[in-house]
């Protein structure tokens, strides 16, 4: 560590805050959870696409991961440990949503325009404006299996590495591209049925 | 990671999209994409879907969390994900707003009840002892003697101070631990200073998360423009190519009788 307490939070490694939060101390854990809060709810929100159980997945990760600090002996990266746990919970609230058998719709998704996927192209002039295109996108990532999404926001909006993904996913390097690519491929396909083309996207 | 690119193969494509591949793989496929517009279309849209996937951005989240010890646990809200069991008991709950926004502990609602009420009194009877001021005390006639109220006001006086003494007597038994006002200044102090650091770690993370934000943002520019320089040098070469065709197709033509 090598930190004495007059040296601000900030300067230290997250590596030096789980150790002192290991020894007890609840500061250094809080800014662990300043450090990574929205990082994992932006995750989850992703995964899962809904604000409210994102924000209930984002408060279970640090308080497993605050349970669990004493196993924790840094045999990875803690914020690699953050997104496992996060990942595990979102897999539990996707089975539970296929359990319930209930149909769960991202926040803002239109079901009839799912519905009619085959129905007429809507019009460019709808569709040139970023907000527009941002709930398109969500759209088309919640019709991905989630291994696929999951790949795609870790390397998207997490910017890890191939392996750092296939270690979180235990899959192997070579499956983690496969997925990346189908995942890309579907999201192409299904934005560009909307009209989200290449060139209309250059221009936004 | 091989140092040849076969056509077709994507998911070597993505490591080139992602830049994650050998110098040499992508200099193979930088070679390849300029012959192959099956390979450079391709490549093109998986490019694109990743620009739209820049788009989406998650709803603002006020999140707040933080790890409440025990002691802490009791006086603060606590979320519905229950408590923890490193430390004795501990929750996850949400940030505290600012030492002005809680709630008084009971001994100062209590005193400050107190001096209103004994403030309130004062100045009733300040009212009280001057003529024609009060309702309650009629401006003419009754009083025949001018020392005689003056001394019963003296004497409601002494009798008012001597409560009020007995009453802050109880006050402070009561306080918890007698705060005196240095405390309590050096109390507020110390949540001010607490509260200034608090924002100060706040305003660095965000800098840094935008920093961060705007550094990764601009590796993806980067790479964008290097693709597309990459791309239209293809696309310069090929049409070098075909002026060149063009060129010899003429002089064979004008070569001929």
């Amino acid at each position: 560590m090598g930190n004495g307490p007059d040296v601000p939070f900030m300067t230290w490694t997250d590596e030096d805050l789980v150790a002192r939060s290991r020894g007890g101390d609840l500061d250094s854990f809080n800014q662990l959870i300043l450090r990574w809060e929205r990082p994992i709810y932006a995750f989850a929100y992703r995964v899962i696409g809904r604000e409210e159980d994102a924000r209930d997945v984002c408060q279970e990760t640090f308080l497993r991961a605050f349970r669990s600090l004493p196993g924790f002996k840094g045999q990875a990266k803690f914020s690699s440990w953050l997104y496992q746990i996060a990942m595990n919970l979102c897999r539990d609230w996707m089975r539970r949503q296929r359990r319930s058998r209930t149909v769960q719709l991202a926040d803002g998704v239109d079901p009839a325009e799912l519905a009619s996927e085959q129905g007429p192209v809507e019009s460019i002039e709808d569709l040139v404006s970023r907000r527009e295109l941002s709930v398109a996108v969500e759209e088309a990532m919640a019709l991905l299996p989630e291994e696929q999404r999951t790949a795609i926001v870790l390397k998207e909006y997490h910017g890890m590495t191939f392996q750092e993904i296939a270690d979180l996913q235990g899959c192997p390097l070579s499956t983690v591209k496969t997925r990346l690519y189908q995942g890309l491929s579907v999201l192409r396909r299904h934005l560009e049925k909307y009209g989200r083309t290449p060139q209309l996207v250059k221009r936004l | 990671m091989s140092d040849t690119f076969q056509c077709g193969d994507n998911t070597a494509l993505v490591g080139y999209l992602y830049d994650e591949c050998e110098p040499a793989e992508r200099a193979a496929i930088v070679a390849h994409t300029t012959l192959c517009a099956a390979c450079a279309a391709e490549l093109a849209a998986l490019e694109s879907a990743r620009l739209q996937l820049a788009s989406w951005t998650p709803p603002e989240a006020d999140l707040g969390l933080r790890v409440v010890g025990a002691r802490d646990a009791g006086r603060e809200p606590q979320s519905a994900l229950g408590t923890g069991s490193l430390s004795p008991a501990l929750g996850v709950s949400t940030r505290p707003g600012a030492w002005w926004s809680q709630p008084l502990p009971a001994w100062a609602q209590a005193a400050a009840a107190c001096l209103l009420f004994a403030a309130g009194l004062w100045l009733g009877v300040v009212r009280g002892i001057t003529p024609g001021a009060s309702p309650t005390v009629p401006a003419s006639g009754v009083v025949t003697s001018g020392a005689a109220p003056a001394a019963a006001s003296r004497a409601e006086l002494a009798a008012l101070e001597r409560r009020l003494d007995a009453e802050l007597t109880e006050l402070r038994a009561a306080a918890p631990q007698g705060i005196s006002g240095a405390q309590m200044l050096a109390r507020v102090t110390a949540l001010l200073e607490e509260s200034e650091q608090r924002q100060q770690r706040e305003l660095a993370l965000r800098t840094a998360q935008m920093v961060r934000d705007f550094d990764s943002q601009r590796q993806v520019d980067l790479a964008q423009i290097q693709r597309n320089f990459g791309q239209i040098e293809g696309l310069t070469g090929a049409e070098i190519r075909e002026q060149r065709e063009m060129l010899n197709y003429l002089m064979r033509v004008s070569e001929q009788p």
